[in-house]
């Protein structure tokens, strides 16, 4: 450690640029992978506040939640618990006076449902009738709708009201308007033979035993969601290749850096310092500037996370970020090791003489 | 027993048509509180010789005797801590470790050997002898050559050896100051009761020696 202290506090240029390079690695892997955990959240978010274990689709659906519909007769047959829900789903386009159009998802829940009991409202309250709707967040925030506003849905002429803003209420990166079951069918257009897009399960073994109705486990479910796997393995493959690529670029780095010391570790070793000695020192300083890049890396994150717009899908987890950066720690140290083999093998011979 | 020994020392570089004889059959022995000179022009195998006397390098053949003990039986481990606690080498200038400053070329002496090192006061008087006092907190970037000579002279004397190997220390000193290191290391020799061997083609140091030997084209005799 003494070493390493010494000779970054002698070369700050030098180190600061090591350093630098490794905060923007680092920075840029945080940001993907606040990105990706964006996304991926933005595509689920609204499930996993449901807290569901499963969900019972048509059949023929296709595992598609959009494509699902349950018949009045499959709904009558069904034996609901107070762990099971009724779920309608559509796909709707709000107007608001003065307001630009938005695309977004409309979740109709009965009132006595799971659904609605847990819904937790960031302002305003649940809807009492089918014309009144409770809000994602990002209409308020983003958007710019206000509580008691009226807004059209579709191409329909009814106005309805927003009576309420909800947080994370977002499904497949579109936010989310709750309503009644009632005004799902309007909005869906469909005829009153059906009731519901799906049946939302809390219990992983709630099994239908209806005709055309089949169970999912919810992971199977959100894999299934239009282009949710492939974004999730797009940034997965971006995060894993920049991981390899700065394990490459880090270890040449300090690979450069100790070829460029073993005339110093030569006269060390003359002196009779033990190469072991300096191999820690080596390791010593490699963990020393990782750890630098890392935390400032770190802090950069925590300030783009605060002045980043919000329409940004960005989401910012302290555990994901914590094990990124530990993955990056362990990698910089392994390509710290790769110069070990030539700091042992450090002739001390070759300092004695002219 | 003389501190350090060497019996029919033979050094061969390379293979076949290529192989050199660098050193032929050298004997050669320093006891503790001499100054012992080895004068060569260069090519002569004085760094072959020193490298071999310090453990550092083995003998193709022969005998190498430090303290009476024979260092090519020694593993490298044990030939490091002999090097680290018996032998003070003097390199030759600009072999200071450049991101320490003077001070800190001993500290780092410390780190891996924690007793049996100069005192703080031992180490003053030792600076105010080489006039270097002043520059302890210095650089070696910060530093003149003869200075970075008499610093390293101090960082050689820090572990208190009994041998001190010494490569040409006055190559970048002036007459004055080749007479006061000439005067320090024979002092150092005597008060101490350490063994000091120059290998050095300066013939300005020979007055201070005890023993003066002779390397040239690899064989070694003693000036009578």
């Amino acid at each position: 450690m003494f070493l390493a202290l010494k000779e970054i506090k002698y070369e700050k240029l030098r180190y600061g640029l090591i350093i630098a390079m490794i905060v923007l690695v680092s920075y840029l892997i945080f940001i993907l992978s606040s990105l990706s955990l964006g996304l991926s959240k933005e595509n689920t978010a609204a499930i996993e506040s449901w807290d569901m274990k499963s969900i019972v689709l048509n059949k023929d659906a296709d595992l598609s939640l959009r494509q699902s519909l349950i018949t009045k007769e499959q709904a009558h047959d069904l034996n609901l618990g107070n762990k099971q829900a009724l779920l309608g789903q559509a796909g709707i386009v709000v107007k608001g006076r003065n307001h630009e159009k938005v695309a977004s998802q409309f979740l109709g829940i009965e009132s006595d449902s799971f659904l609605a009991h847990d819904l937790t409202l960031t302002s305003g309250h649940k809807p009492t009738n089918k014309h009144e709707i409770v809000m994602d967040t990002a209409f308020q925030d983003q958007y710019h709708y206000k509580l008691g506003q009226s807004v059209k849905l579709n191409s329909l002429t009814t106005p309805y009201k927003i009576v309420g803003f909800t947080k994370n209420a977002k499904i497949n990166i579109a936010p989310a308007i709750y309503g009644k079951l009632s005004a799902w069918s309007d909005l869906k257009n469909t005829n009153s033979q059906f009731v519901a897009s799906a049946i939302v399960s809390q219990t992983k073994d709630f099994n239908p035993h209806v005709d055309n109705l089949k169970s999912y486990a919810t992971k199977k479910f959100v894999d299934k969601l239009p282009g949710y796997a492939a974004q999730n393995a797009t940034f997965e493959m971006m995060i894993g290749f920049l991981m390899v690529i700065s394990l490459i670029v880090i270890a040449v780095f300090l690979y450069i850096i100790t070829i460029q010391k073993l005339p110093n570790y030569a006269v060390l070793r003359v002196q009779g310092i033990p190469a072991s000695f300096l191999v820690k020192a080596t390791i010593a300083q490699s963990s020393i500037l990782v750890l630098s890049g890392l935390i400032i890396g770190a802090l950069l994150t925590t300030i783009t996370a605060f002045i980043i717009p919000k329409a940004v899908p960005m989401a910012f987890n302290l555990p994901l970020l914590t094990a990124v950066g530990g993955g990056l720690l362990v990698i910089s140290i392994l390509g710290s090791l790769i110069p070990v083999k030539t700091i042992l093998k450090v002739d001390p011979v070759s300092v004695i003489g002219g | 027993m003389p501190a350090i020994e060497l019996k029919n020392v033979n050094k061969y570089y390379g293979s076949g048509s290529a192989r050199v004889h660098v050193l032929k059959d050298v004997n050669f022995s320093a006891e503790l509180g001499e100054v012992v000179l080895i004068l060569g022009p260069s090519g002569a195998g004085k760094s072959t010789f020193l490298t071999i006397a310090g453990g550092l390098l083995t003998a193709t053949n022969g005998q190498v005797a430090i303290n009476d003990i024979n260092v090519s039986q020694l593993s490298k481990k044990e030939q490091n801590n002999l090097r680290l606690n018996e032998i003070g080498f003097i390199l030759q200038s600009y072999n200071l470790v450049p991101f320490l400053t003077v001070n800190e070329q001993f500290k780092l002496v410390d780190k891996v050997k924690k007793s049996g090192n100069l005192s703080s006061a031992a180490m003053h008087q030792l600076a105010e002898k080489l006039d270097i006092v002043n520059l302890q907190h210095k650089y070696p970037s910060e530093l003149s050559g003869g200075q970075k000579q008499r610093v390293a002279l101090q960082r050689a004397l820090y572990t208190d050896p009994t041998i001190v190997l010494a490569d040409e220390p006055t190559a970048a000193l002036d007459s004055q100051r080749v007479t006061e290191v000439g005067q320090l290391l024979k002092d150092l020799a005597k008060s101490q009761n350490k063994a000091v061997i120059v290998v050095t083609h300066d013939l300005r140091l020979t007055d201070h020696a005890d023993k003066i030997y002779d390397l040239n084209d690899g064989q070694l005799t003693l000036r009578s």
